[in-house]
């Protein structure tokens, strides 16, 4: 995937300096012929997504097939329009920068509500069109101009039961507190989360956190900074669990069962104090399927496709219908299950999209 | 007065010139592009090189790299030397195997690398493990998840690259040399540090440069070796671009990265000839 993008890339540079007349035909051609691609598609500049198709940007891993049983197959059958692919992760920057060169191709990203509020008011995204996409199906509050949550994750923390055999940790307070727990932790890096764990711990109410009061936050964190280490990845996080490194680690909640899994029940999830972050979708500005894409996203708040999504990924889901229609199995692992949802902290996109750059730098400092 | 007479145009320039100039567009121009970013966004003028003096985190975030930069170059080349000079004193079959271990290691890819350290040295990987069902230690030595960690990493990845070019240098020396030396009366010591290693200046000095540079970029092994402790300057452009938009910040340290590599070039100009460094003529 990357090399085919700065192929394009290096193609285009040429097909630009080909027109202003700094370069002869001939060296274009050869250009071309080395970079294997006939120079009329060059000079013409299509996109690689066609209008005819769905092209959804996600992580990779299960997702893809994830994505495919949940929501593809329902909305190939209704609409006929097939759905594919982009595995390198919408990050705000790439999102950016795609839609700021002109080459959209990806037509629906699967990236944070957050994400929709700083793209949206710098105008890389499109709205979403609310007379498709039904408002009411998500939770209150997650239904922005430019963005639906779709599913809910969120960060939790799983403790060692070996290390912890009489009276184990239960909430935020207990993973700050070295004195009473020893042992390693683990946090988020990129402040998402830690920051409100942190200020939980501190003892602050959850209907109190926001706008989050950075320095106390950031104090409580380096308290225990000799104590933990940070993971950036879902898999570095799965990892440190399972090879045993931490006492106590903060996970992406939708991970816990298959941790617990993997860990043969070595390691519990603590639910109580999650905090529940929206994954939205959002459409860039621009995108090659037009608004059948407002199709897709309808498709994914439909009750068959929030419980794949739950069964498949884990991802707890936001339509009430589908909450209501989960297994008694499921109901510790999903976020907005009856016994869940009274501790879930809902973290606020609006104060994670105007001040995701100066949380995440000065969490950065604090812990390096 | 007739004038002096221009020298033709050599006809090779005209033939080369489309291509270089297309290998001129198409490299300085997203150099170019980033240099205008950071003197640009989010507000034309330096204040984005400003905040290299006001910035405390980012005054932190360079003395770590350079720190680490420079440990891992030292002990890389200082290894790299030994292994040099044990393969150049080896009998060509022997040399030939050790080459060929070299260049294994090169084809591993970093990731692998790094799962493998943390597999190895982890806090209940083998070698903690095995120490401490023998008894040895009580508690794991932590050798993961913080600076050690990553100078292992780093130390381990660049050593194949120290070892090509000082080996080169070493093999051009003409072995007489050192005997020459012996028989003046030189000790073993003082021939090595008088004669052999002058000789091998050039390499030496190729050795730590391509290693120092390779080391400023690097990514992987700080991220996850460091266990989020040790942020070094490519992993904090990376999350300038990608998570927080800071565009400008980004494209300036970049540009400090660039910059700070050719002052280093020019400073080793005043002292050698670079081009014996690059493979050119002897000095």
């Amino acid at each position: 995937m990357q090399d085919k993008q700065f192929m394009r890339e290096t193609l285009l540079e040429g097909a630009h300096a080909f027109q202003a007349g700094k370069m002869g035909r001939r060296s274009f051609l050869a250009l071309c012929g080395m970079a294997g691609f006939a120079s009329a598609s060059v000079l013409a500049g299509r996109a690689e997504a066609a209008a005819g198709e769905i092209v959804m940007w996600n992580w990779g891993g299960q997702s893809e097939e994830c994505h495919t049983s949940a929501i593809g197959n329902a909305f190939t059958a209704e609409t006929g329009m097939p759905l594919k692919f982009d595995t390198s992760g919408p990050l705000q920057g790439k999102i950016k920068e795609m839609v700021d060169s002109g080459n959209v191709t990806a037509d629906v990203c699967d990236a944070d509500l957050f994400d929709a509020v700083a793209l949206g008011k710098t105008g890389h995204l499109e709205p979403i069109d609310y007379s498709v996409v039904d408002k009411t199906k998500t939770i209150d509050g997650y239904a922005l101009e430019y963005g639906v949550s779709i599913i809910l994750y969120g960060y939790a923390f799983m403790y060692d039961t070996q290390a912890y055999p009489d009276g184990p940790p239960t909430s935020w307070v207990d993973f700050f507190d070295t004195k009473k727990f020893p042992g390693t932790r683990s946090l988020y890096k990129w402040a998402n989360g830690s920051l409100e764990a942190a200020l939980m711990a501190d003892g602050v109410e959850k209907d109190q956190l926001y706008p989050l009061d950075m320095d106390r936050a950031l104090a409580k964190i380096k308290s225990i900074k000799d104590d933990t280490i940070y993971w950036g990845s879902g898999a570095e996080a799965q990892q440190m669990i399972v090879n045993g490194e931490v006492s106590m680690g903060m996970v992406w909640q939708n991970r816990g069962r298959s941790i617990e899994k993997d860990t043969e029940g070595r390691y519990k999830l603590v639910n109580n104090g999650a905090i529940a972050m929206p994954g939205a979708y959002i459409v860039p500005k621009g995108n090659p399927g037009g608004p059948a894409v407002m199709q897709f996203i309808a498709t994914a708040q439909s009750v068959p496709a929030q419980l794949e999504l739950f069964a498949c990924l884990g991802m707890t889901p936001t339509n009430s219908e589908a909450i209501a229609a989960l297994a008694e199995s499921d109901q510790p692992y999903s976020i907005t299950s009856a016994q869940n949802f009274p501790n879930v902290v809902l973290n606020d996109p609006n104060w994670w999209g105007e001040n995701t750059d100066t949380a995440v730098n000065a969490f950065l400092e604090a812990i390096s | 007065m007739r004038a002096t007479p221009r020298h033709a145009l050599n006809a090779g320039w005209i033939l080369v010139l489309p291509f270089v100039a297309l290998v001129g567009a198409l490299f300085l121009g997203p150099i170019f592009n980033i240099l205008w970013l950071s003197v640009s966004d989010p507000t034309p003028g330096l204040g984005n090189y400003a905040e290299l003096f006001t910035s405390d985190s980012l005054g932190r975030i360079l003395w770590t790299t350079l720190r680490v930069c420079v440990i891992s170059t030292a002990i890389s080349v200082a290894l790299g030397y030994s292994i040099a000079y044990a393969m150049v004193h080896a009998a060509d079959g022997k040399r030939n195997k050790m080459l060929g271990l070299l260049l294994v290691s090169f084809w591993i890819s970093v990731l692998v690398r790094t799962f493998s350290w943390l597999m190895l040295l982890g806090r209940n990987g083998v070698v903690n493990s095995t120490l401490e069902t023998i008894g040895i230690i009580s508690e794991p030595i932590s050798f993961m998840r913080n600076e050690l960690g990553v100078l292992i990493g780093m130390v381990h990845y660049m050593v194949p690259y120290a070892v090509l070019p000082i080996l080169a240098s070493m093999q051009s020396i003409d072995g007489r040399v050192v005997q020459a030396s012996r028989s003046l009366g030189a000790t073993g010591t003082q021939t090595f540090w008088r004669v052999y290693l002058p000789l091998t200046r050039a390499g030496l000095v190729a050795a730590a440069l391509l290693v120092f540079i390779i080391n400023l970029g690097f990514y992987v092994i700080p991220a996850v070796l460091g266990g989020g402790k040790v942020l070094m300057i490519a992993e904090y452009i990376s999350v300038q671009v990608l998570v927080t938009l800071q565009w400008g910040t980004a494209a300036m340290l970049a540009a400090l990265l660039l910059f700070g590599v050719l002052a280093l070039l020019f400073l080793m100009s005043r002292f050698m000839k670079l081009s014996t460094v690059f493979g050119g003529a002897k000095a």
